[in-house]
Order: C-alpha cells, then sequence, then structure tokens
C-alpha cells in the first residue's frame, strides 16, 4: 500500500473534531484506539461510544464526528454502522424495546408478545411512538433463552414476558431512568417479570 | 532483472512474468483473456476479488517429503485478479470445472439483476451483457421475487444511480476515494440489501463524478445528459480533444445524425490516462447548442442581418486594410494552432501589426515558465507524468482539480505513491477548502491569506528562505529589503510560510538532478502582476543553493498554450522568436481602442465583454471601437457589440491540432458536417488575406501544420506525420525523446 494510502483527511489534528464526545469519551476512545494497528481499526467501539454519546442513536453528526476522529470517510463510517443492527442509524425513541423473536422465544410465543406490544404502543416493529417515547425492533437471540419471550430496553432483559404481562411491562419500563446503549454484556441488569406458571426456573 | 521473473504455465504456454503479478494481467500478455467485472488494472485491488467472476484453475510445485517435486492441485477454483504469480504455477481458464463456474457465478449476479437490457443505457455496451452473452447459462431458474428499488436514483448533477443493477463491484468507490480523492461513495446495509450509495442525504459531488460511468461494469451508474438518448450501436465515434480546459484530454467524441451526444474517455497514458473530468464530460453540449451561428450577421443599426460570405468577407478585408497596423487581435485561446498561426500571419504580414494578445482576464503578462537555464527547451512547461515524479508540488493560488484536473490527478498519484509533499497557498474560503476533489486536505502545508494577500506570502516566503540559508547574491537589494520586512511582520500564516520554507529546502536536498520543485500559479493569483517577478527571484535564491524548480503559469484554455507558443503575443513571435517591433499587450489595445488608436479590433472565440478582469471597461472599449470582428460559435455579449460575425466551425466539425499544457500538439479529427454557412477560421483569415492582394494559400489543415512544422523550429518534430494519436511534446521532440 502506498505510503499515502489513505484519502480521508486521517493526518487531521484532534483538536479540530467538533462533537458531542464528552472528554471521558475521547479518552476511553483513544485507550482503545491505541490497541489497533491504525485508527480506523478501532470502528466498532467507536460507534458504540458514539452511540452512548448521542442519546442511543447514530445520527448524521455522530458518524461526521466517529469519521474524524479515526480519520476515515464518513460514507464508510455510515456503511459500518449500516452493516450491523445493532447500531441504530434512524430515530428511536427514548425507550427502545428490542424483543427477542429467535427459536427458543418463537417456540414460547415471542409472535404473539410482539403482536400484543404493537397494540399496546400503537406502532409497528421499526416505529416510534409519536411522543418519542418508545420504539420497537425484532432481534435475534439476546441469550437468555430461559426466560424467554425476553426483551431488552438498553442495559436490562426482561424475561418471560407474555402477552398479558404487557401492560406491567410498558409501567415498568416508563419507570427506567437509564435509556442508555449497553456496551458490555456483563454490565446487562435482569429482570423476571415473574417466575413461569408451569415453574420452570428462575433466570 | 531476471531474477524478478517466475516462470508459469497459462493454458499450456509457458511465459515468464515478475513476480507477484496477478494472473489476470500475466494472461492478457499472451492474449488470454479471462472475464471479470470488478478488476481494474488502475484500482486499488483492496476491495477486489468480490465479483468471483475471474476464477482459474491452478496448481503449484510442492515439495514432498522425498524430496520429490509434484503439481499439488488446489481444491477450488481461485480470483486471478488477487492471485499473484508464482514460480512453476500451472493455470487453466478453459476447463469444464471453469466453464461450469463461470456459469455459476453470473446466475448468482443476474439473481437480482433486472435484465431490462433493451431499456438499458448500457445495453451494447455492457460487461455484464457480454459476458453474460459468452460466458453465462442461457436462462435463469430463480422463480422469486427480485429485489425492487427507486430507478434512476440521483446521486449528483450528472450521474443517476439504478441500484437493481449494480453487482457490487466496488469499482466506483474505489475509483472516487483512490484516483480522485473523494471518498463519497460506500457500500450501506448489508446481504441481499446493500447498496452502493453516497451518505444518506448528500450528493456525489466529485468533479470526476463522470467517470465511475464508464467504470461501471453494468448499467447501473449512468449519465442523466446521456440517458435515453441513444443506443451505442447507433453512434459514430471520433477521436477528438476535450474543449474544456487545457489538460487537453483525448476523448471519444460519440455522435448521430450530425449531432453531438456524448463524450467518452480515449486512452492516452501520457495525458488523461483513461480519465476525463465532469466540466469535460459534460460541458461539450454547446457543440450541439441551440445558439450555433449559422451564417455571418452584419450590423445594420442596431440589428444584425444576416449576409454570404462574399459579403461579410469583402466588408472585414476592406475595413481591416484600411485600418492597416491601426488593426489588432484578441483572444484565439479555444482556436486550433492552423487557426492561430494563419491569423498572425495576416496580422504580422498583410496587416503590418503587432498588437496581438492571447493573454485577457486572469492572466498577467508573465513569462509562462520561469525555469531554470535559458533559450526555447527552457520556456517548455513541464509534463504531465513529470508531476508525479516531483518531491514538492506548490499550488498556488491554484484550485488545481477545477483548472487543471489531469494535472490534479497525476500529484495526488505522486502523493499516494508517498515521495510527493503538497503545499498549497490560497485565500481563506476558497472553493477548494469547501467541496470534494481538493489537494487542500493532503496539503502537507497550508498557507491561507486574505484576498489580495498573495504579495505578501510571496515576499514573506523569499524573506524565510534567504534567511534559511537562500542564495540572496542575485537579490535585488531593495526587493530583499522587503522580504526581510514581510519576515518580521505579523501575521496569522507566518508558521505556515516558515514551514514552506523548511520544505522547500528539504525536497530539495533529495533530488540531484533537475525539476524537483514545482510552483502552479492557478487563476486567483494571477491578478497580481509582480508576483511572478518575486517568484523568479524566489526560485534563483533556491536554485543557487541547490534547490530546482519550475514556476509556471499553466495555460487554462484549450489551446492558451499553443496562442503562446505560435506567437499571439505582443513581444514574440512563433516560436517565442522576439518580435520586432514590439507591439502592445491586451490592456493597452484595449486603451487605444478607447482613445481611438486602434480602428479595427478582431475578438477571437473569446467573450471579452463577461470574461476581462474589468467587463465594465472592456464594454465600455468595445462600445468606441470603430469596427470590431467577432468569430465565435454563437453570438455571446461580445459578438453583440460587433459589426461584423463570422460563425466558425467547432472542435468536432474539422480537423486540427491544439496544444494542451505541457505543450503536446494533438490531433483532432472531424466527427461531422458543419453547418452550413459555417467556415473554418484560418479560411476565413486566409480568405481575407487574399482580398488584401496577399496569398496565404494552404489547401487543408495538414498543409497548415506542416508549414508550421517547416516554419516554427519549436513545432519542427510536431509535423502531421509525427503527431499519431497521442501527440507529441514539443519540448520533448526537441529534446530527441522519442515517444512523449
Amino acid at each position: 500500500m502506498a505510503a499515502n494510502g489513505h484519502s480521508g483527511g486521517g493526518d487531521r489534528p484532534m483538536d479540530t473534531v467538533s462533537g458531542r464526545f464528552s472528554p471521558e469519551a475521547v479518552a476511553e476512545l483513544e485507550e482503545i484506539v491505541s490497541h489497533y494497528p491504525d485508527r480506523r481499526g478501532a470502528m466498532l467501539p467507536a460507534l458504540w461510544i458514539a452511540q452512548r454519546e448521542y442519546g442511543g442513536s447514530l445520527p448524521a453528526e455522530a458518524i461526521k464526528e466517529v469519521a474524524e476522529r479515526l480519520g476515515c470517510p464518513p460514507v464508510e463510517v455510515e456503511g459500518v454502522a449500516s452493516f450491523y443492527t445493532m447500531y441504530n442509524l434512524g430515530r428511536r425513541g427514548r425507550r427502545h424495546l428490542e424483543v427477542c423473536t429467535c427459536l427458543t422465544c418463537a417456540v414460547l410465543g415471542a409472535a404473539d408478545t410482539l403482536r400484543a406490544l404493537e397494540e399496546k404502543l400503537g406502532i409497528k416493529v421499526g416505529q416510534t411512538t409519536p411522543d418519542g417515547e418508545f420504539s420497537l425492533a425484532e432481534v435475534e437471540c439476546l441469550n437468555w433463552c430461559e426466560a424467554g419471550t425476553v426483551v431488552q430496553v438498553g442495559g436490562r432483559y426482561f424475561g418471560n414476558v407474555t402477552p398479558d404481562k404487557v401492560d406491567a411491562l410498558v409501567e415498568q419500563i416508563r419507570q427506567i431512568q437509564d435509556t442508555e446503549a449497553v456496551t458490555q454484556a456483563d454490565q446487562i441488569v435482569k429482570v423476571q417479570l415473574a417466575r413461569r406458571h408451569d415453574g420452570t426456573a428462575d433466570g | 532483472m531476471a531474477s524478478d521473473l517466475v516462470n508459469i504455465t497459462i493454458n499450456g504456454t509457458p511465459l515468464q512474468v515478475p513476480a507477484g503479478e496477478m494472473i489476470i494481467e500475466s494472461a492478457r500478455r499472451i492474449g488470454v483473456e479471462i472475464p471479470h467485472f470488478c478488476y481494474h488494472p488502475r484500482l486499488s485491488k483492496e476491495a477486489g476479488a468480490n465479483c468471483r467472476m475471474c476464477l482459474v484453475e491452478v496448481a503449484s510445485p510442492r515439495k514432498n517429503p522425498d524430496g520429490s517435486v509434484t503439481l499439488a492441485k488446489m481444491p477450488k477454483p481461485q480470483t486471478s485478479c488477487s492471485l499473484p504469480a508464482g514460480e512453476g504455477m500451472v493455470i487453466e481458464t478453459e476447463t469444464p470445472a471453469i466453464i461450469e463456474a463461470r456459469r455459476g457465478i453470473l446466475e448468482f449476479l443476474l439473481i437480482n439483476h433486472p435484465l431490462d437490457c433493451p431499456i438499458c443505457d448500457r445495453g451494447g455496451e455492457c460487461p455484464l451483457q457480454n459476458n453474460t452473452l459468452h460466458y453465462g447459462p442461457p436462462t435463469t431458474r430463480y422463480v422469486e421475487e427480485k429485489r425492487h428499488l427507486p430507478k434512476a436514483f440521483p446521486l449528483s448533477e450528472h450521474v443517476v444511480l439504478d441500484r437493481e443493477r449494480c453487482i457490487h463491484c466496488a469499482r466506483c468507490t474505489r475509483f472516487a476515494e483512490d484516483i480522485a480523492g473523494d471518498a463519497q461513495l460506500g457500500f450501506l446495509k448489508r446481504g441481499a440489501d446493500m447498496e452502493v450509495s453516497v451518505r444518506t442525504g448528500e450528493q456525489f459531488t466529485s468533479l470526476f463524478s463522470g467517470n465511475t460511468i464508464e467504470l461501471c461494469p453494468v448499467g447501473a451508474l449512468l449519465s442523466r445528459s446521456y440517458r435515453f438518448r441513444g443506443r451505442p450501436w447507433d453512434l459514430m465515434t471520433q477521436k477528438s480533444i476535450c474543449t474544456e480546459c487545457s489538460n487537453g484530454c483525448n476523448i471519444k467524441l460519440d455522435h448521430r445524425a450530425g449531432r453531438f451526444v456524448r463524450v467518452n474517455a480515449r486512452l492516452n497514458e501520457d495525458v488523461n490516462e483513461e480519465w476525463t473530468c465532469d466540466r469535460g464530460k459534460f460541458g461539450m453540449d454547446y457543440l450541439s447548442g441551440p445558439d450555433r451561428l449559422t451564417t455571418p450577421l452584419v450590423r445594420r443599426g442596431n440589428r444584425f442581418e444576416a449576409v454570404g460570405w462574399d459579403e461579410a468577407i469583402r466588408r472585414v478585408a476592406e475595413e481591416l486594410g484600411q485600418a492597416g497596423r491601426k488593426s489588432a487581435f484578441l483572444g484565439g485561446i479555444r482556436s486550433s494552432n492552423e487557426d492561430l498561426f494563419v491569423m498572425q500571419r495576416l496580422f504580422r504580414e498583410v496587416l503590418g501589426s503587432s498588437d496581438l494578445d492571447h493573454r485577457v482576464g486572469p492572466s498577467f503578462d508573465a513569462e509562462p515558465v520561469i525555469g531554470v537555464g535559458q533559450g526555447q527547451v527552457a520556456r517548455a512547461p513541464m509534463s504531465l507524468v513529470e508531476l508525479e515524479g516531483l518531491s514538492l508540488f506548490i499550488s498556488f493560488g491554484c484550485d488545481m482539480a477545477w483548472e487543471q484536473p489531469m494535472a490534479y490527478l497525476r500529484v495526488r498519484k505522486g502523493w499516494r505513491r508517498g515521495a510527493l509533499t503538497i503545499a498549497s497557498v490560497a485565500r481563506h474560503g476558497t472553493a477548494e477548502d469547501e467541496r470534494p476533489s481538493s489537494l487542500a486536505p493532503i496539503s502537507a502545508v497550508r498557507v491561507r491569506h486574505d484576498e489580495g494577500g498573495e504579495l505578501q506570502v510571496a515576499l514573506r516566503l523569499l524573506g524565510e528562505v534567504l534567511r534559511q540559508g537562500g542564495d540572496g547574491t542575485a537579490v535585488p537589494a531593495e526587493l530583499a529589503a522587503k522580504a526581510e520586512s514581510a519576515v518580521t511582520e505579523q501575521g496569522a500564516d507566518a508558521e505556515a510560510v516558515r514551514r514552506l520554507a523548511l520544505t522547500l529546502f528539504e525536497a530539495g536536498k533529495g533530488a540531484s538532478d533537475g525539476r524537483s520543485v514545482a510552483v502552479w500559479i492557478g487563476e486567483a493569483a494571477r491578478t497580481n502582476r509582480q508576483l511572478p517577478d518575486i517568484l523568479q527571484t524566489l526560485s534563483a535564491a533556491l536554485s543557487a543553493a541547490g534547490v530546482h524548480g519550475v514556476v509556471q503559469v499553466p495555460a487554462m484554455e484549450v489551446n492558451e498554450q499553443g496562442a503562446r507558443d505560435l506567437g499571439i503575443a505582443p513581444t514574440w513571435l512563433p516560436g517565442y522568436e522576439q518580435a520586432d517591433p514590439a507591439g502592445r499587450n491586451s490592456a493597452e489595445i484595449l486603451a487605444a481602442v478607447a482613445q481611438g488608436d486602434i480602428a479595427a479590433l478582431w475578438i477571437s472565440g473569446l467573450d471579452l465583454a463577461t470574461r476581462y478582469s474589468d467587463p465594465a471597461a472592456a464594454v465600455r472599449a468595445l462600445e468606441s471601437c470603430p469596427f470590431l470582428v467577432v468569430t465565435d460559435l454563437s453570438l455571446t455579449k461580445t459578438a453583440q457589440m460587433a459589426d461584423v460575425v463570422l460563425p466558425v466551425t467547432s472542435v468536432a466539425e474539422r480537423n486540427g491540432t491544439y496544444t494542451n499544457v505541457e505543450g503536446r500538439v494533438q490531433r483532432f479529427w472531424k466527427a461531422y458536417d458543419p453547418p452550413a454557412g459555417v467556415r473554418q477560421e484560418w479560411r476565413i483569415a486566409a480568405q481575407i488575406a487574399a482580398r488584401l492582394g496577399t496569398e496565404i494559400h494552404y489547401a487543408s489543415s495538414r498543409e497548415v501544420l506542416a508549414d508550421i512544422a517547416a516554419r516554427v523550429p519549436l513545432y519542427a518534430g510536431c509535423g502531421p506525420d509525427a503527431l499519431g494519436d497521442g501527440g507529441v511534446r514539443w519540448a520533448s521532440a526537441l529534446a530527441g525523446e522519442v515517444g512523449r
């Protein structure tokens, strides 16, 4: 590869980057970047940080900021962000409900639960309520199969969700203060709604 | 070097190729064509091997435990565009397995392809269509719904995208990022939803976007202006030269029924390689513009009357004959060399006037090239290829991508290789700081100044260079003092100028021979007439200290260089022979017109009334001109003020030559007949001379060029038989170099 191989302005001094990264977030990113041979290698963690700093989604400014901080073209950052489903490019609610409809949850009635949630919130999967409070998404396995159907909201898992518990679930979610995106699996708080009536184990 | 060669066998033919060469390229050496889509020799291989079309079977020698060597066949077909040649490789490109694999790949590529060839612009010249015909399955087994996306999504002013047709080869994204330097295209989403795109809500604003249309191996990227305007098999193609700037890109001019249709790039390794810029690719529809003049016009009171050529020529000859020495010529920067040569003969030999100038508007009186050494060769502009090998390129008020698109690509190419440093001097808030296709983001040193600050920057730079070891012996004391005081002044760009001076010495160190540094002065800096003198002094001071460079005022219009070379100038004759007596320059000519000292003015191919640096002054002068004759394609503002307007042929309607920014004389060929009532400019000039009693007789453009080659030593190597398709740089011909 040519010595000046990249054209996206990778040499751009960091102090010219404007955006919403807090000093702590910048420090966090720089620490991560130090583990990679080049800055763009840190694209995925950088997008996670950006999603957190921008309140749970990646608007155009977030893409631009990541591009500038990593010294690569914004279109490449958007390409990566749109490749993975766990980055949110579109508008989403302050409380983003991700409903697992993968195998185990599906067997345990995830489709009905999802339909009940759609009815309760008045939106379809992929939409956001008009007040911007809730958005709904269908996701693959969340790795808590013994408590299916599982719904993830930010840093929390709700287990054993069934159509009849949807009202209570939504109320409980309304009370959540922390709606930030999670960055690490071990930070997830698991909330069992109730023991299943057939007596299977508590999560 | 023999040690770098390896022996391989392709389809039973043994051959030697450089180690590491991709097999697809090796196969070409012996005429074996391997079908492909994503591979392109000029694009990076980084995202390559993704179309999977170029599969081949490979066997490599393997050493057995007992020391014997056997051929081991790779278990799967390999992509030949990403397979480096190694010693002893045996490659097969036409085995049953490969034929089957290609059919499979094509069936895959066509799964979501709409097969709407009958309404696709690319149909008839489409690699996907051609390869499917040669290598593909005759039918599809796919019965499911194909993906549907909006047709003709506008990517930019010039390019539309049909994502249904895209096969995700990444040619366009690689071109935009690597060659043009505008990483605006990328792939969004994944799997079946993957699409090539600009960023959401943005546009493909690169100045080189049109190239992606030609690179696209399917009909996904299309020209908005050519869309649904023709089928390739209905078009005629002629070799031509782009007229939109001085770089002289070789183009294929496509036309139908006597009308211009579109421009495609024509390969010339020394000029444009296989690229064009958007200015040229989309800027030539004026050729079939509705406002083309088709008959001479003569003013009667305040309106024009269409007249025959006899009357028009008689009238112009009378007026010029009466004016004699008091006639003057301006422009000519869009005329061919043949036009210019005959025109200057008319003025100099027949009318006895030396008042000719091609430099109007933003071009100062400077020597075009301020170089090392003396004599004609020192006047030679540098070659485009030479730009790639520089150690330092300084853009001085030059919006490179816009003004000098192919030079921009060469500089970028040199920078990508890693040996070329770029510095840019420009006003605050210039276009290239805002838009893509710019050297600014890749410049190691950026000097930004306020409007009119060029001189200050140049003085400060001279001061810094003298301080840091430049040789000041030849610098006039007054200038040295000015430079010294400029260094001590406050200024926001002081640090940047200091770094620029350091960079200059740094660049000079490595290069022991010739030109290692080039300064190109662009349009924005040309208003300052003292600038070239200071830069010349600077160049001398650096040269004496071992840093050799060229300060160049590159031509900007299609034949501005030809006008220079052929003496459309008051102080020099064709070939830069000194003119005696010297005439007046454009500013002086206009002043003389206003004072009534010039009785007849001829303006050629130039809208002086809008292009002159002070348009109002130009209009005043033209209004007071006793007799104004204008030769042009259409009725410009200047032509509207004329007494006689003579319509001339366009580049598509005749044979001729232009000289590009590097002094390369290049031929263009007649594509179709001109409108009736339109004549070649040199023929008009010759007819006027004949009417005034002097025979300037040539039967054809070819004869004019032969005469130029015979009479102008500079062009001795550029006669009609020497030019070929790719043209000849006069400087190379003089230096005895062959082929360039």
